[in-house]
Order: structure tokens, then sequence, then C-alpha cells
């Protein structure tokens, strides 16, 4: 089974068995071992998917569809059963797993004596199966299925905790606000699949759509509706609001989850769907604007959180808006530049990011539970290898030089940048945004530092929560830090900047290919852009250098000046707020008004029902249960019936 | 001369008595037997016809109804003799319990006294000479 076709399913089918396998550990009594399933069926899936790279990279095809199984047909709608694997797609699930992997071994030691702990893991290793699944699906409904299927998990793990209020709130926004994305998100598919030829199969559409060109108006909205769905799962302005609240589960899952994997769903569509939005520049302007307006605000909001985890999950939102800004450029620019200038970022803020979060954990973890940067500080000595592998993470984030996250977000600043010097329509606006793009650069080397220094400078503080725990966590926390941590740093200049493996990679995929043909996008050289890289360098120092100056003393203290805008990124812009008085008021009215309607019809019905209770009460009493009674009744009636008859039917 | 007429007055009469004797009597086997005298009414207008029309088809039905009657008053009286089984008591009004909810049962002002079965006779037990009562003192004479 060395064929890359053959390698997918095995890739697809250990993390079920493994979730299988962990439900069945929990329920017989052996939920201490719950956590072996996952980290092998993990780090198995993970060679594969390393070799399956490796497969998909040598020879001359590229891309191998399966046999189509249907899955279901009902007239012209016939969903089938198939998987892809393309340089798009083993990247991705390489990705996906090898995180994960690490993110179970660092789970197993979080999670420790957890009373769900078998729970947890069994969901987990179900969410590795929707995500690989949702990777490798070659059919649109395929996709959604794993996509909802990734919602679930990400539903049950924020919501884990549930006897808090506060968690089972959070997992239910979650749940409701990317809903509203999924809704646009089936509408887009419906309508590709009108104009599609019947087709829901990803590959069959792309070269139906390829050999037909369709409707422009049609398309911009079919690719804006399928943006809708990305825009919920990826967790963009305006359907950023639930990522925040997600830190509510434990934070591992945060880590794989809402970081480095399912968030990241929505960026991989549109990376998949490069061939429709290659054709559609103004919705493409349109998904620019959206990913740079978040990229801003987030990162805006993240300056003055307390919350370490909501500093991070801000920063989240703000970095997968940079992606999709790089996605915004596909078409204007070729898309394959476009798509691996995202696709490389994602590649690179998984481990980033994935890092952070599990420092935060490793934080966490010592400080009994506790979160806020304020009531701790100064844990250098404390915790060394936390504090090494988050100043690596962090350093990344900021894009410090030669770093994995300067290399990556470099590209996506070039990626702007060419798209506003080309010769298409709107480059102002990617002028704009690529200015955008530099500030937000600066806001998070400064943030990011912020969160650094406030942890892990000045005197040391520890909560009085965390008792005996206030010391460095144990090998099986730190080794996936470290692994986490040489990935942040090198993974970046290892991919790409000397060999181009990685946009050479990825150059292969055949859509993003059509997606170069539909365009008629000339060819980007790659060459190092030294004004780009020299500005991003320069805001990131800077910002570095600012939180350096404000925080070295870990703990803030802010200049009179500044405070008030301090205090607006501290409540969120008022975001959520507005958004309960712009949408959640009016709805609770709107249910009140049918509630009363209800009450209305409610009573029109029981006011029906109860005529015949009326009389049936008054003529119950003739059924007395007296047989001379009924003979008499029966008698009577006959004389009644009888002398009708005789005097006037035979008058 | 009888006419048809006197047939139908009889048979009226008839149907009349076992009428009211249903309507009115409330000891079960009276009732049946009432309801077989009604019957037998209508057996009688069916006689008085057919021998007026001068055919048989009324001295069918009457067959039929006799046949119907007979099977009819198998299962009545097996039906009486197992109430009387269950509550001891022939009163047709003390099985309300097919009435309504919620309607109170109807009771009668006067009740039907309820008769106390006679004891079942038994044999004398082995071996002991049985004590005669005075009829079979009587019958032995």
């Amino acid at each position: 089974m060395s064929e890359p076709l053959g390698l997918a399913p095995i890739i697809l089918a250990l993390p079920l068995i493994a979730a299988i396998l962990a439900a069945i550990c929990s329920r017989i009594g052996l939920a201490k071992i719950a956590h072996v399933p996952l980290i092998l069926a993990c780090a198995v899936a993970a060679v594969l998917a390393i070799l399956l790279v490796l497969k998909v990279g040598e020879g001359d095809q590229h891309q191998w569809v399966s046999d189509p199984i249907t899955w279901f047909a009902a007239g012209n709608l016939k969903v089938n059963f198939t998987l892809t694997v393309d340089p798009l797609s083993s990247i991705m699930l390489a990705m996906v797993t090898f995180i994960a992997t690490w993110i179970a071994i660092f789970s197993s030691g979080y999670m420790h004596g957890d009373k769900g702990y078998g729970r947890y893991f069994a969901v987990m290793s179900l969410f590795v199966f929707s995500m690989c699944g949702l990777v490798l699906a070659n059919n649109f409904l395929l996709l959604v299925a794993f996509w909802e299927g990734v919602g679930l998990c990400s539903y049950l793990l924020v919501g884990y905790y549930f006897e808090k209020p506060s968690a089972a709130a959070a997992a239910r926004k979650a749940f409701l606000v990317t809903r509203i994305g999924d809704t646009g998100f089936l509408l887009g598919i419906f309508l590709l699949w009108k104009m599609g030829g019947w087709n829901t199969d990803l590959t069959v559409l792309f070269q139906y759509l390829a050999q037909n060109p369709p409707d422009q108006a049609e398309l911009t909205t079919a690719c804006l509706l399928l943006f809708c769905g990305a825009v919920g799962k990826s967790a963009q302005f305006p359907l950023y609001v639930w990522l925040p609240d997600a830190m509510e589960g434990p934070t591992p899952v945060s880590a794989l989850i809402h970081a480095a994997t399912m968030v990241t769903a929505g960026v991989y569509l549109l990376a998949r769907c490069a061939p429709l939005f290659a054709m559609a520049p103004d919705a493409q302007v349109i998904v620019a604007w959206i990913g740079g307006i978040t990229a801003l605000l987030a990162a805006f909001i993240a300056l003055a959180q307390t919350d370490l985890k909501r500093v991070l999950a801000y920063s989240t939102v703000s970095q997968l808006g940079f992606m999709f800004l790089a996605l915004g450029t596909a078409g204007v620019i070729s898309p394959v530049f476009a798509v691996t200038a995202a696709m490389f970022h994602l590649f690179t803020h998984a481990f980033f990011k994935a890092l952070l979060f599990l420092t935060a954990g490793s934080v966490m973890h010592a400080m009994g539970g506790v979160i806020d940067v304020r009531r701790f500080g100064g844990l250098r000595k404390l915790m060394p290898v936390t504090h090494l592998t988050f100043l690596c993470g962090a350093a990344a984030l900021a894009g410090i030089p030669l770093l994995s996250g300067f290399w990556s977000k470099d590209l996506v600043l070039e990626s702007l940048a060419a798209a506003s010097e080309s010769d298409r329509p709107y480059t102002g606006a990617y002028f704009a945004l690529m200015l955008i793009a530099f500030l937000t650069a600066f806001m998070t080397a400064f943030y990011t530092f912020r969160a650094y220094f406030l942890t892990f400078w000045g005197p040391e503080r520890i909560p009085e929560e965390a008792g005996h725990h206030a010391h460095e966590s144990p090998a099986v926390m730190t080794i996936p830090l470290l692994v986490l941590a040489v990935g942040a740093l090198f993974v970046g200049i290892v991919a790409e900047p000397f060999t181009h493996w990685f946009s050479h990679f990825l150059g292969h995929t055949p859509s993003l290919e059509q997606a170069t043909l539909a365009s008629g996008a000339k060819a980007i050289e790659h060459h190092f852009n030294w004004t780009i890289a020299g500005l991003s360098t320069g805001f990131a120092l800077g910002g570095v250098l600012v939180a350096f100056l404000m925080y070295r003393k870990g703990t803030e203290t802010l200049p009179a000046a500044i405070e008030p805008v301090f205090a607006l990124s501290r409540n969120k812009l008022y975001v959520d707020e507005i958004y309960n008085a712009a949408i959640v008021k009016p709805a609770g009215v709107l249910a009140m008004l049918a509630k009363a309607f209800d009450g209305f019809l409610d009573a029109l019905a029981r006011l029906t029902s109860s005529i015949p209770r009326f009389i049936g009460e008054w003529v119950r009493p003739l059924q007395n249960g007296l047989v001379q009674f009924y003979a008499l009744s029966m008698a009577l009636g006959l004389t009644v019936f009888v002398a009708f008859v005789v005097l006037r039917v035979t008058r | 001369m009888i006419t048809l007429w006197h047939y139908l007055a009889v048979a009226a009469a008839l149907f009349g008595i076992g009428l009211v004797g249903f309507l009115t009597r409330r000891n079960m086997i009276t009732m049946f037997l009432c309801a077989e005298m009604m019957l037998q009414g209508v057996a009688i207008n069916f006689v008085a016809f057919a021998r007026y029309h001068g055919n048989l088809h009324g001295q069918v039905f009457v067959m039929f109804i006799l046949a119907v009657a007979a099977c009819e008053a198998g299962i009545a009286l097996a039906l009486v003799l197992m109430l009387y089984k269950r509550g001891k008591s022939l009163d047709a009004s003390d099985w309300q319990s097919l009435r309504e909810l919620g309607v109170p049962p109807a009771i009668d002002t006067v009740p039907l006294d309820i008769e106390k079965p006679e004891a079942e006779p038994t044999l004398a037990p082995a071996g002991v000479r049985p004590t005669l009562t005075a009829s079979e003192e009587a019958a032995r004479v």
C-alpha cells in the first residue's frame, strides 16, 4: 500500500479507530490509558502523512482522486464519497497530524487526573478524524459533513467543563456563530452545484467551470457565499466573536483546534477553491478587505487583554486575517503565489501558535488555573523551559528576522505588494491593505512581547491558587514544547526562503495551476524583496522595543495619554455589546412577540377544543350504565321514529 | 270467526307486556323472559300474516326466530349465571360499572332485598348417622 491513494484512507481511519478505542477505554474503566490510542494513531498517521508528502512531491503525477462511491443520490444531486491527494491536501494532512501528535502527548500530562480524561481523548481523536476527512474530501457535501464534524468536536471540547456556565455558554456561542457562516456555505455549495452542471465533486466541478465559464455575477455570489462559511469557521470579522470565548476549553484544545487546525479550515477551503476565486476579482477584494479589517481589529483588541489565552486568541484571529489577505490577492497576482503565501503562513502559524498556546497551558498548569497576567509575573526562573519556548514562539509570531513567522509574513506582504503593483483593478485597495498589514505586524510584535514581559519578567509573583503546583511542568509536557519550539524557529527557513521547496511543492497542485490559467495572471519570480523585509523587520523590532520599554518591569503602568485607547482595547471595542444591542436584544423582542402570538394561537386552539368538551359534559349523564334506562331510551327513540314514519312518510 | 285482527291484537298485547316487563323489572332472569315474550309476539305476527297471505314466508321466518332465540337463551342465561356468581345478585342495577366517568351511580330509593343464597347442601361425614330434617323424616315415613 505504498500508493498515495492507499495511504490516505489509512490516515483517515487511524484516528477514527482511536476515537472508538478511547471511548471503549473510558467505558470499561481504563480511562487512565485513553490517551494511548490517540497518541499512537496520530504518530503513525503523521509518519504516513510525511511519507505521503514525499511521494506526492516526486514524479509527474501530482493528483490522485479515489474512485467515487455513491454516498447518496436524489434526482440531480449525486454525492460521492471521494478522497483526493494532491500537494495542498498532503501538506495540510502532514501538518495536522504532526501537530496533533505533540498536542496529544502534551494533553496526557496536562489533563492528568481529570475526571473526563477518557471523554477528552475520545473527542480529540474524533476531531483529528474529522479534520483529516475535511482535508482529504473531494466532494463539497462530504466536505460539509466533516466541516460540521470538526464544528461538533469544537463544541464538545469548548464545553468540556460543562459544569461551568461560562464554558457552556461559550460552546453554545461558538456553535451558533459558526452556524451563521455555515448557512451561507451551504447556499454557496448549492449555487455552485447548479452552475457547475449538477456536480458536487470538487475536481469535476472545477473542470466543468473551466470549460463552461459561468456568469460573473453568479460566480461572485457563489464565492462570497463560500467565503461566508470560511468567515464563520476561521473567525473573521464580523463572526470572530466566538473564538476568544472558545478559550473556555482546555488549553491543548485551544492549541489544536482554535489555533493550529480547525480555524484554518476556512483558509484551506479558499485555497482549495482557488480556481473559482481566481475568476471572481470582485469577491477577492472583499475577501482581502475582510481579512485586513479582521487582522487590524483583532490586533488592536489583543493590545490590552489581560487574559494570556485571550491575547493569543485575538492574535490567532489577526493572523487568520493575514492569511485571508494573502488569499484575497489570488487572481490579481498569480494564485500559486497567493495561495502559497497563505498556506505557508498557515503552516508556520500552526507551529508557533500551537507552541504559544501550549506554553500558556504550561503556565496555567503551574499557576493552578490562573491565566490573568496581572496576577503572576517573573516566571523566568521558575519555569525556564516554558520561558524559553514561549520566547521562541513569541519571536516567531512577532516576525523577528530568520524565524518562521518572518518568512511567512513576508510572503503575505509581498503578495499584497505585488497585487498593488499589478495591472488589474483595485490596486489602491491592495495598497491600503498592505499598509494595514504593516501596522498589524507592528501591533502583533507589541502585544506578543507585552504578554511575554508581563508573564516572565520583573519580580516573581505567584497567585495563591498555585499552591504546590508552582514549578516547571513535567517532561511529558516540556518535550512537546521543545519540539514545537524547534519547529517555530526553523520550519520557515527550511521550507521556503532558500530552497523554495514549499512553493514549488504547492505549485504542482493541479487546482492551483488551473486557477493560474483561469486568472491569466503572470507567475511571480521568487526573489527576496529587501524593501518589504526591511520594513517588516523594522516594524517588528519597533513593536518589541516599545513593549520592552513599557513592560520590562513586568507590570502594566500606562501613561495617561494612551489609557483611553487601552480601555477601548480592553473592552474589545465594545463589539460584544454592540452585537448584543443590535442583534441579541431585537431577537429577544422578536422572540417575545412570537411567544405572545403563539399564546394567542394556543388560546384559540383551546377554545375550539373546549366546545366538544362542553357538549360532552352536558350529555355525559345519559351514559349511566343502567340497562333499563338504555332500553327505555331505545324504545322511546324507536317510537318517535316509527311515529314519524307513519305520520309523515306514509301520508 | 278469528280474523287477522285478533291475532295481531294478541301479538301486540304480548309485545307490550314484554316491553313493560323489560323496562320495569330489575331481575335479570325476568328481564330475559320479558325479552323472549316480545320475541314471541313478533313471531305470532309473522305466522298470522303468513296465514293471511297464504304463503310460507312468515312461517320460515319464525323458524329462524326460534333458532336464534334458542341460541340467545343459552348465551343470555350463561351471562346471567356468571354475573350472579360474581355479585351474588340478579339485580341489573347492581351492574353500573360501564357508566361514564364522573356520573354518579343511580341508586334506587327502595332497593331490592338482596336475597341470601341458601347454604349449599352438604353430606354428613362418613361413619356418622345423619341427622334428618323434619321433611326428610316425613318423606321416609
